[in-house]
C-alpha cells in the first residue's frame, strides 16, 4: 500500500518535472524563434521582386512557392548610393575611437591605481560623478563646442566626444586595482621603469578585459546614432546608421530596398558579433558586476 | 622642492584623458549652464548672445509641447522598463535551468543589441506597416481591419516600445544571467532540506541575491528611456498628432531645427535634474526595500 503511493508520488514527480521541462523549453525557444522572425523576415523581402511587393502575402527565404529570387536591391544600393563609403567611414570612427579609448583609458586607470600622487581621490572623485550627466543632455553646448573646434563634418569631431566617456575608465579602474602590487615591486627591484611596468606586467594581466572593453566599444560606436547625425551634415561623411535613416526617409519607398539597406547596414558588426560574440557578452556582464 | 617622480609621472599619464574629459564632458556641462541663461538672437553669429537669465526655464515650464513630450516620454518610459526588466529576469532564470543549447539561446537572445537603432526601425517599419505589414497579415486572419501600429494615437508608443524591448532586452538578460550564475548553489540545497524550494526559493535566495543587479539594470534603462529619441525621430516624427514626441526629439528640435540653443541648453538642464530626482527614488524605493 505505501510502497505503490511511493511510487506513485515518484511518478507523478517524474510526470510533472518532465511536462515542466518540456514547457520550459517550448517558452525558452519558442521565444527565440520569436525574435529572430523579424531577421527572416527582412532577409527574404530584400530578394523579393518589386513586381510581387504588392502582394498583400509575406515572401519568404526558401520561396514556398517557388516566386523568384532578385539580386536587383542589392545591386541598386551598391552602385547608386554611398552605402560602401559610409561603412569605410563607420568603421574608421568606430575602430578609432576604441584605439584611443582603449589607450588612454588603460593610462589613466593605470595612473589612478598603480601610481601614488596627490588629488588621484579627487580625480576618480570627478570621473565617478560624470556618470550623472547623460551623454544626450550635453549635446546643445557640445555641438557648439565642436563647431567652435572646426570639427564639424571630421572623424574627429565625433571620435573625441565619444572618447570621453568615464565607462572604459571605470571598468579598468576596478580590475587594475585589484593586481596584486608584488608584481610590481619585483620589477621595480629588477629596474623596470614605470613604462615597462604598464607594458609588460599590468597590460598582460588585463588583456581580457582591455578585449571585451575594446568589442563593446567598437560596437556601440559603430551603431551611435544621435550625435554622428548632429556632426556629420555632408552625405560623404555619413556614418552607416545616419546613411541608413536618410536613405529611409527620403529616396527609397520600397520595402526590398528598406530591407537590402538593413541586411547591408547590419552585416559587417553582425559578422563581428558572430565571432567575438563571448567578450561582448562579457563586457556587458562586466558593467553590471560593477554597477 | 623638487616635485616627486612619481608625482610627475602620475599626472603624465592622466593627461591625455583628462584633457578629452574636460574639454569634451566637463566644459560642455559647464557650458550649457551659461547657454541656458542666454539667448541667440543672431542664427548666423553664436558670439552674440543676450543674458536673459531664467526666461528659458520659465517659458519651458509654461510650454504645452515640453508638457506634451514629458508625457510621451514617460509613457514610453513606463511601457518599456518593466517590460526590459521582467522579460530579461524570465529569460536569465529560465536559461540558467538545465536547458540544451544554452549557448544558442544567448547568441539569439543578445544578438538584437547589436543592431543599429537605424536598423532597428528600419525592420520594424515593415513589420508595423498597416496594409503590407507581417503582424497584419497574420492579424487579417483573427480580426477584420487590423489596427494601424505606428497611425493611431493610442497604440504608438506601445508599438515603439515593444519594438525597443526586442532590441535592447538582450542587455539585461547577460547581465542578469551572470548576476543568477553567481549565487552559489549551496544556498539552493540549504533551503530544499528546509523544504523551501520554486516560489520561496526565488523570494529568499535569487531575488535577495540579485538585488545588485536589479537595482543596475532598473536605473540604466531608466536613464536611457528617458533619452528616447531616434525611434520617434526616424518612425513617426512625432506622431500621429503630437503623441509620440518626446524630450530628446523636443530637444533636439529646439536646438537644431528652430535655433534655440539657449531654450535647448535649459532643456537639458532640466532633463538632468529630473533624471536626478527618479535616480534618487529609484534608489529609495528599490534600494531600501529590504532595510
Amino acid at each position: 500500500m505505501t510502497e505503490t503511493t511511493s511510487q506513485d508520488s515518484i511518478r507523478a514527480r517524474l510526470n510533472g518535472d518532465t511536462v515542466r521541462n518540456v514547457l520550459l523549453h517550448a517558452f525558452l525557444y519558442g521565444l527565440a524563434v520569436l525574435m529572430a522572425v523579424p531577421y527572416l523576415y527582412t532577409l527574404s523581402r530584400s530578394f523579393q521582386p518589386t513586381e510581387l511587393l504588392r502582394d498583400p502575402r509575406p515572401y519568404w527565404i526558401p520561396p514556398l512557392a517557388g516566386e523568384p529570387i532578385t539580386l536587383e536591391h542589392y545591386q541598386y544600393l551598391l552602385n547608386n548610393t554611398l552605402v560602401v563609403e559610409w561603412t569605410i567611414n563607420t568603421f574608421i570612427i568606430a575602430a578609432g575611437a576604441t584605439l584611443l579609448i582603449v589607450v588612454i583609458d588603460s593610462m589613466v586607470a593605470f595612473s589612478l591605481t598603480r601610481l601614488d600622487w596627490p588629488g588621484q581621490g579627487l580625480v576618480m572623485g570627478v570621473i565617478l560623478a560624470s556618470f550623472m550627466v547623460p551623454y544626450y543632455m550635453n549635446i546643445v553646448p557640445l555641438y557648439q563646442i565642436v563647431s567652435d573646434l572646426g570639427l564639424i563634418n571630421s572623424y574627429w569631431g565625433v571620435i573625441l566626444p565619444a572618447v570621453a566617456s568615464p565607462l572604459g575608465v571605470f571598468l579598468l579602474y576596478q580590475f587594475f586595482k585589484d593586481i596584486p602590487v608584488e608584481y610590481e615591486e619585483a620589477a621595480r627591484l629588477d629596474g623596470f621603469t614605470t613604462f615597462q611596468v604598464y607594458t609588460r606586467i599590468i597590460l598582460p594581466l588585463a588583456k581580457p578585459i582591455l578585449s571585451a572593453l575594446a568589442l563593446f566599444m567598437f560596437v556601440y560606436n559603430w551603431n551611435a546614432f544621435l550625435w554622428p547625425l548632429l556632426v556629420l551634415s555632408n552625405e560623404t561623411a555619413y556614418t552607416l546608421p545616419i546613411g541608413l535613416v536618410n536613405l529611409y526617409q527620403g529616396n527609397i519607398d520600397t520595402p526590398g530596398l528598406h530591407m537590402a539597406v538593413a541586411i547591408l547596414g547590419s552585416l559587417p558588426l553582425f559578422i563581428i558579433y558572430l565571432i567575438f560574440q563571448g567578450q561582448i557578452v562579457r563586457a556587458v556582464q562586466m558593467q553590471g558586476a560593477t554597477g | 622642492m623638487g616635485l616627486r617622480k612619481e608625482t610627475i609621472e602620475g599626472v603624465l599619464w592622466s593627461i591625455p584623458y583628462l584633457a578629452v574629459f574636460t574639454v569634451f564632458l566637463i566644459w560642455p556641462a559647464l557650458k550649457g549652464l551659461y547657454m541656458s541663461l542666454h539667448t541667440y538672437p543672431n542664427k548666423f553669429d553664436l558670439t552674440e548672445t543676450e543674458w536673459v537669465g531664467l526666461q528659458n526655464y520659465v517659458e519651458l515650464f509654461q510650454d504645452p509641447v515640453f508638457y506634451n513630450a514629458m508625457e510621451g516620454t514617460l509613457l514610453f518610459v513606463a511601457i518599456s522598463v518593466p517590460a526590459l526588466v521582467i522579460l530579461g529576469l524570465i529569460m536569465a532564470l529560465g536559461v540558467n535551468r538545465d536547458v540544451a543549447g544554452k549557448r544558442t539561446l544567448r547568441a539569439i537572445y543578445f544578438s538584437p543589441y547589436v543592431l543599429t537603432v537605424a536598423v532597428v526601425t528600419l525592420v520594424w517599419g515593415q513589420v508595423y506597416s498597416q496594409s503590407y505589414g507581417l503582424i497584419n497579415y497574420y492579424l487579417g486572419f483573427f480580426i477584420d481591419n487590423p489596427p494601424g501600429w505606428l497611425t493611431s494615437p493610442d497604440l504608438v508608443m506601445a508599438a515603439l516600445a515593444f519594438m525597443t524591448v526586442w532590441w535592447l532586452v538582450g542587455f539585461n538578460f547577460v547581465i542578469f544571467l551572470a548576476a543568477r550564475q553567481s549565487i552559489p548553489e549551496r544556498l539552493y540545497e540549504a533551503a530544499r532540506l528546509d523544504g523551501a524550494t520554486g516560489w520561496r526559493a526565488f523570494k529568499d535566495i535569487t531575488l535577495p541575491q540579485m538585488r545588485n543587479s536589479v537595482v543596475f539594470v532598473v536605473m540604466v534603462q531608466f536613464i536611457l528611456q528617458f533619452q528616447v529619441f531616434a525611434q520617434p525621430y526616424v518612425m513617426t516624427q512625432g506622431g500621429p498628432k503630437d503623441t509620440s514626441d518626446t524630450l530628446v526629439y523636443y530637444l533636439y528640435r529646439s536646438a537644431f531645427s528652430q535655433q534655440q540653443f539657449g531654450y535647448g541648453a535649459a532643456m537639458g538642464y532640466v532633463l538632468v535634474a529630473i533624471l536626478i530626482i527618479i535616480a534618487i527614488v529609484n534608489f529609495k524605493v528599490i534600494g531600501d526595500s529590504n532595510d
